[in-house]
């Protein structure tokens, strides 16, 4: 059976998203929470180069032995990718941030129980 | 091209960087950051209004150099009009908010780096850098742009927290950034789906798209891209159900931090606002929806702040329950109503910061923040109780400060708009906000002082005292003549009808 590429794509950033989402919401360790935060963004920037993708299609970089309407008609779309990039820092700085705080807080309460530290 | 228009943004980042790295050369840091946040709300008044385009790459039907060697086929489609770089647009509207930005920042600052003995370069990166993104959301014509610096906001308002030192501060921090790790990346799916239909991330473009049937109004994807932006913009401006956690962020933070916090908030609010209505205001409901969620955000905030003790929740749900009136404005959706509410988003951001800094005295002095566990400071500090009291009057909409303006305008665009039921929820709300602040202003003032309260620091520095009688000062300025603020916004709310 042929799966298509994009769609399974797709489905897999949806699952991400949804595994992520109920981590951060339902799982009491903190790092599992973190771990579900992650997978939320990731499935968000899969789902992003998803929308770029193109069946044999080539990486956006115009080559000297390339005519203008070949490239233009076998290129993938490349603003995604680029979006993508930036989304990824991001994303590594809000769990730098998010794991630092959890070493403070396991410093100071000595767990990393979510219903301990946050309350609710 | 103006390079002023980018400069609002890069300067303070610059200056941020600069700060980071001067940490604990004290007087450096101070002089540095009192100068550059002085210049913020000068920048937007000296620049011209029009577009700035990144890296100079204007749209080709802006540039023959370039589409004169093109096919025809790129030239004579939208490809045209597209705008190939990231854009900023500095309007009137732009120019009125960021000098207010601006102006705030640069008072948090002035009275964050009088407050410490030893400034903290960290903290004032922290505020600067939140000005910065704050500015770009507003600039910003670009959708994913707007996310990037809405992510930084983020995490620069958790670092004010954190950097506080205030009691809990690690957890709230951190409740905040695990809520703001759900609903940012939420935020850019809904830009993943408009980039998916549209193929473009730039709003102007987004717009063309969608009003030239390149892209079908009733495509259900853009209802979803609407959803999930909104669920973005409810987080970033601390709406329901994200005002708990909203409210317990200011509370964490130092007072000058918490008025610089609910600024970024209202702006980020509106910014996101005004691009909702530009996109998707096609769609019948999204007015509605817009009423609704500030209805809610009224009744919860002032509700909540009624059952508060500490004096900063008090002000946070406050804050939220006035940003329910900016949304009314927005939701009215004529042009007269987009103005009030606008004009009410500048107002708020004023009065709130007012409050903030001049409750933040109380906690100067004494060290508490608990409404029990204070009073009669009116014997301790009378003129600035009265200074106080001015600034819950304004919040309440009591003439003729400015607030009364916005509320009056907002009651009037109800009516004309024929949904006087809006208005009257207004008065009530408004009555419900005079009562929390008097309770607040009661038990902290007026009641006897309870015999174990020290004041433990009696000497208010003058930055704080001159900040509190600048803000005062801007306060009576636009009740008086309030069309200084409202000729800005005008042309902006004219736009979006």
């Amino acid at each position: 059976m042929v799966v298509d590429t994009q769609l399974a794509s797709f489905f897999t950033a949806g699952a991400l998203i949804v595994i992520g989402i109920f981590a951060a919401l339902f799982l009491d360790n903190l790092i599992k929470k973190v771990i579900g935060l992650a997978f939320i963004g990731d499935g968000v920037n899969l789902f992003i180069i998803t929308i770029g993708y193109k069946p044999g299609g080539i990486v956006y970089i115009f080559l000297p032995d390339m005519t203008v309407s070949w490239f233009a008609q076998n290129a993938s779309y490349p603003l995604p990718f680029a979006l993508v990039l930036t989304s990824i820092v991001i994303g590594a700085s809000t769990l730098a941030v998010m794991l630092g705080l959890i070493i403070i807080l396991h410093k100071k309460h000595g767990t990393i129980s979510a219903s301990k530290i946050l309350g609710e | 091209m103006n390079p002023l228009i980018p400069l609002m943004v890069i300067l303070p980042i610059a200056c941020a960087l600069l700060l980071n790295l001067l940490h604990k050369k004290d007087r450096t840091v101070k002089v540095l950051a009192i100068v550059v946040a002085l210049v913020l709300p000068i920048i937007p008044l000296l620049a011209s209004y029009g577009l700035h385009f990144f890296g100079g790459y204007y749209p080709l039907s802006e540039n023959s150099a370039i589409a004169g060697g093109l096919p025809s086929y790129i030239t004579n489609s939208a490809l045209n009009v597209f705008h190939p770089a990231i854009t900023y647009s500095f309007e009137s509207a732009q120019k009125i908010m960021i000098f207010i930005l601006g102006l705030i920042a640069f008072l948090a600052i002035f009275t964050s780096l009088n407050e410490t003995k030893r400034p903290s370069g960290v903290y004032a990166f922290l505020m600067f850098m939140g000005t910065a993104s704050v500015t770009a959301i507003l600039l910003s014509d670009d959708i994913f742009n707007l996310y990037v610096f809405f992510e930084i906001a983020a995490i620069s308002q958790v670092g004010i927290v954190i950097a506080s030192g205030v009691k809990k501060n690690y957890e709230t921090a951190l409740k905040y950034m695990i809520l703001g790790n759900i609903a940012a990346p939420m935020l850019l799916l809904g830009v993943a789906f408009l980039l998916g239909v549209t193929g473009n991330v730039n709003i102007t473009d987004i717009i063309y798209s969608i009003k030239n049937g390149i892209v079908s109004p009733q495509n259900p994807v853009l209802l979803m891209a609407c959803g999930l932006i909104v669920f973005g913009w409810l987080y970033g401006s601390g709406l329901p159900p994200f005002h708990t956690i909203k409210s317990a962020l200011y509370s964490k933070a130092l007072p000058h931090g918490a008025a610089l916090l609910q600024a970024f908030s209202v702006f980020t609010f509106v910014g996101l606002g005004i691009i909702i209505i530009r996109i998707f205001s096609y769609l019948p409901f999204s007015k509605i929806v817009i009423i609704v969620i500030s209805l809610l955000a009224m009744i919860l905030g002032v509700t909540m702040a009624l059952m508060q003790n500490d004096i900063k929740r008090i002000i946070g749900y406050l804050a939220v329950g006035e940003l329910g009136y900016i949304g009314l404005g927005l939701g009215i959706g004529t042009a007269f109503g987009i103005t009030a509410g606008l004009f009410q988003a500048l107002n708020e951001a004023i009065i709130t910061a007012f409050l903030f800094l001049g409750f933040g005295t109380v906690l100067y002095i004494t060290k508490k923040s608990d409404t029990r566990k204070l009073g009669g400071m009116m014997i301790e500090t009378p003129k600035l109780a009265l200074v106080v009291l001015l600034a819950g009057f304004a919040m309440a909409g009591v003439p003729p400060l400015n607030a009364f303006q916005s509320k009056l305008m907002l009651i009037q665009a109800s009516i004309q708009a024929e949904v006087p039921e809006l208005g009257i929820i207004m008065i009530l709300i408004s009555i419900v906000t005079f009562m929390t602040f008097m309770r607040a202003f009661y038990t902290i003032y007026m009641r006897p002082k309870p015999p174990e309260l020290q004041i433990t620091n009696k000497n208010i520095p003058k930055a704080t005292i001159i900040s509190l009688l600048v803000l005062l000062a801007i306060c009576i300025i636009l009740g008086l003549y309030p069309k200084i603020a409202t000729n800005y916004l005008q042309v902006l709310a004219n736009s979006l009808v």
